[in-house]
């Protein structure tokens, strides 16, 4: 019982660390401030015309990256001997977690004034219209957003397809339902929970989006809640009127996101790809449809990456580049790694409850934990990280310790994306072991020997996932970062504020390699273990029927 | 958790130096390698035997912000990187004190009296093209907005080349300010957040023109051996930029920062600053490379300091709701 009340303070003290971090944001701004808010704002047509872009440009992002993803995804569980499958997933998540600025350059290079595809682009576009292309704007914001998180999306759908039991198909082939009845009964079924959920998702990154909107928005007109916030802190020091941007942005993004969510009904299901098999028949033209389908998602998610090669050809480096580059990516790994490995223990820790009352099946309770443990995700980053700087300022040398605020900034900000992931195969297990472990009355110890590897696999990946996510930070480092730590996303913004653009590129591909680099060894790590486990669940069956 | 607090604490205690003679607040590129800053910190620590620590922060506008948090718990003795449409607010909110330095020496078109603050370089604001695309440049502001060439400039907001073309409209076409906007939004191709992603996406080749320096031509001839890129002069004149320093109110060592300041304009480092940080200097005969001379030689126009304070706010205004 000791143990178990220490424990239990951990888990409290795991919820109480994410929240002293938000609240004592808040404190420090409207301790600084000391004016309250500027409701004045409130009857600015200029405060309605943000928040009215701001929604707008994420509906239709999240329903954008939502609608696309749905067929391809469709194709991927379709033809299950697709070639470089398990590639093109992990793309998808490279996709999702590459660095804004280098997702940005990519699409200039390829669609902006001069890119690669703009002449084809325009002469497509004569045959119907007098206007030409023009990426700037409402349209490159979409491109950019749909990019980055369609992947994404396709990834979560196509699992979520996999979890269709076998034999919903065949009782689909007996009832001889029609290719759309199929869709909308079997398919639909297991996809429409992920996909609320999906959207809601994207709504938020996308409702918080920074640097797109800035890079690709085209003018005053592409402002969103995010940048405003940005500028009256940063540019004005206008605190009442950054704490109230804040304030809206965090009831609209939450509370939409809360509302939708709440109830706890909606959630990503775990995954057991390995246990259905079954797929309907196509016929060929279906097959053709979906295998296109599939090597033009290729196509449309390689071509940023590929534009961004000829840039890299113009560079020579010299040595003292090389070792700046070389060091500060040192820096951002080491950086991100702490980060990554704290979110992942926190996540585990903050977990706990929610897992306790998914057991007892409190639904609202497991809703409220969670909302709890992801609030970062609706939080504007700009008020946490300004909020905790002006609070701390005054009373420690941030020369000297900034930097270990930006690994627990970020890992605040990446404790979302883990709980997210980890969730539904900690609840799986609990599902399928808890009332075993209880009733064998194991040790915590034992316990976590069983529990260890059925979430490896899921813990590694999510690793990889919250470390790419921490290490394309250049928000928090531009606050609490000092020039002793120079991490490789800022060292790209040195070079490029420079004129050293070429020196930018090489270090951007490097900071690509990398993301790149601990996405797949990740996975691989624990496809490896998937691969010998299978292996074990076949040889199950058999057993069983020799005893039969 | 401990243990890499103590990890990281031994790391940070490793590379941050002891409290030093003289700490100077400043921005990023300025103390980036290839930035003045390792150059100017040897130099004037040989002349003083004094230890000078700089502390980089994002931008010019960032060593504002964070002397207001700071007050009087501030470590700096010099603040390094402002600019002349910052002085006013700086001085208002009494977080410099006079700097006592004759300013005989300053070139005259400065015209430099300011008692709290040291100019160390300027420029002017101006439209950078590429010779082999653009062949007849624009000759006028007005001719540049009144033309169809497409333009990537700055977020007034968030830039200070976006706040000096707002300035520079402004003084151009006074109360007429509006239509110009709504005239230059027609071929604008983008407004971007910084000086630096508008002007690769200029280098890309997705603008005509890019809102940058008249200075910018002098880097890419001296660094990169590129003659193509000319800043264009326009006949009713341009709006500069005066990168300013002055000694914190609450300097420990207010007699050593003075001696920073004046070194700052002695001939030693202005011809440090202009190939680092690729701005013109302050006083006058300074060996420059060749590149220099070819610089468009504009005339000054624009707001002073307190103008710019008291009118900034609504000519934002006037330009968020009519440049779309």
């Amino acid at each position: 019982m000791a143990l178990y009340c220490q424990l239990m303070r951990l888990y409290l003290l795991a919820y109480a660390a994410i929240f002293s971090l938000t609240i004592l944001s808040f404190y420090g701004l409207i301790n600084f401030g000391d004016e309250g808010l500027d409701t004045a704002l409130l009857q600015d047509s200029y405060f309605y015309a943000i928040l009215g872009f701001t929604l707008k440009q994420a509906l239709l992002s999240a329903l954008l990256s939502v609608g696309i993803a749905i067929p391809i995804a469709r194709s991927l569980y379709f033809l299950p001997t697709l070639r470089f499958k398990k590639m093109f997933l992990t793309f998808c998540l490279l996709c999702f977690v590459t660095p804004t600025l280098i997702v940005i350059t990519g699409l200039v290079a390829l669609l902006g004034r001069s890119g690669f595809l703009t002449p084809s682009l325009n002469s497509v576009l004569n045959n119907f219209t007098d206007s030409t292309w023009n990426l700037y704007g409402f349209s490159g914001i979409l491109i950019a957003h749909v990019f980055m998180n369609m992947p994404l999306a396709v990834r979560i759908i196509y699992l979520q397809l996999q979890t269709i039991p076998d034999n919903s198909w065949k009782l689909a082939s007996q009832l001889k339902l029609s290719r759309r009845q199929c869709f909308s009964i079997v398919e639909w079924a297991v996809l429409k929970n992920s996909s609320i959920l999906l959207f809601c998702f994207i709504f938020v990154l996308c409702f918080n989006s920074f640097a797109v909107v800035l890079a690709l928005g085209g003018g005053p007109q592409s402002t969103t809640l995010e940048v405003a916030i940005y500028q009256a802190l940063k540019y004005d020091f206008n605190i009442p009127e950054a704490l109230t941007l804040a304030w809206t942005q965090l009831i609209v993004a939450g509370g939409l996101y809360w509302l939708i969510t709440r109830g706890g009904g909606v959630s990503w299901q775990s995954i057991e790809s390995s246990q259905y098999n079954w797929r309907p028949n196509l016929n060929v033209n279906t097959r053709f449809w979906f295998t296109s389908l599939y090597g033009f998602s290729w196509l449309i998610l390689l071509l940023p990456y590929l534009s961004l090669l000829p840039g890299l050809f113009d560079s020579e480096l010299s040595s003292k580049d090389l070792k700046a580059i070389g060091r500060s990516a040192l820096i951002s790994i080491g950086l991100a790694a702490t980060s990554a490995s704290l979110a992942m223990a926190l996540a585990f820790a903050l977990l706990r409850p929610i897992r306790q009352a998914a057991l007892k099946a409190h639904s609202k309770r497991v809703w409220l934990y969670e909302s709890l443990a992801t609030h970062s995700l609706v939080a504007p980053a700009m008020v946490l990280s300004v909020g905790l700087f002006v609070y701390l300022l005054p009373r420690i040398d941030l020369d000297r310790w900034g930097i270990i605020f930006v690994v627990l900034l970020n890992t605040a900000l990446v404790i979302p994306f883990a709980v997210q992931k980890l969730k539904p195969r900690l609840l799986q297990f609990d599902q399928q072991y808890d009332r075993l472990a209880c009733s064998l009355k194991l040790t915590q110890h034992a316990r976590w020997k069983i529990e260890w590897p059925f979430i490896k696999e899921i813990y590694l990946a999510t690793m990889g996932l919250v470390l790419v996510l921490a290490m394309g930070d250049v928000a928090i480092f531009s606050i609490f970062g000092t020039t002793d730590w120079t991490t490789l996303p800022w060292l790209i913004y040195g070079y490029a504020s420079s004129y050293r653009i070429t020196e930018a590129s090489a270090a951007s591909f490097l900071l690509l390699m990398l993301c790149a680099f601990f996405l797949f060894f990740l996975e691989k790590l624990s496809a490896h273990k998937v691969a010998r486990k299978r292996l074990i669940d076949h040889s199950q069956p058999y057993k069983g029927e020799t005893h039969a | 958790m401990n243990k890499l607090f103590s990890l990281l604490a031994a790391c940070g205690l490793a590379t941050s130096a002891h409290a030093a003679d003289l700490t100077v607040y400043t921005y990023d590129s300025f103390v980036s390698e290839w930035g003045p800053g390792p150059q100017l910190e040897a130099a004037f620590e040989e002349s003083c035997q004094c230890d000078v620590k700089f502390i980089a922060v994002d931008d010019g506008v960032s060593i504002l912000n964070r002397l207001r948090i700071e007050k009087d718990k501030t470590k700096a003795d010099v603040l390094l990187g402002l600019d002349d449409s910052l002085t006013e607010v700086t001085r208002r909110e009494s977080l410099v004190q006079p700097h006592g330095i004759t300013l005989d020496g300053l070139k005259p078109e400065l015209q430099w009296q300011d008692q709290d603050f040291i100019p160390y370089d300027y420029g002017f604001f101006s439209f950078v093209y590429n010779t082999n695309k653009v062949k007849q440049p624009v000759t006028s502001l007005k001719a540049l907005i009144d033309s169809g060439a497409s333009i990537i400039y700055q977020d007034p907001r968030t830039s200070t080349p976006g706040q000096g073309l707002m300035l520079w409209v402004k003084s151009v076409y006074g109360d007429d300010s509006a239509n110009a906007w709504k005239q230059l939004a027609s071929h604008t191709v983008t407004v971007t957040k910084g000086w630096w992603e508008a002007y690769s996406m200029f280098l890309e080749g997705d603008a005509d023109y890019v809102l940058s320096y008249n200075t910018s031509p002098a880097y890419h001839a001296v660094t990169e051996e590129k003659q193509q890129y000319r800043a264009a002069a326009f006949s009713e004149g341009h709006v500069a930029q005066i990168e300013v320093a002055a000694i914190s109110k609450y300097a420990k060592n207010p007699k050593l920062a003075k001696q920073f300041l004046s070194f700052l304009i002695s001939p030693q480092a202005q011809s440090i600053i202009p190939t680092t940080n690729w701005m013109l200097p302050v006083i006058d005969n300074i060996e420059l490379p060749e590149a220099f001379d070819e610089l468009i030689q504009p005339k000054r126009i624009g707001f002073t300091p307190k103008q710019i304070a008291k009118q900034r706010k609504s000519w934002i205004r006037e330009w968020r709701s009519t440049a779309n």
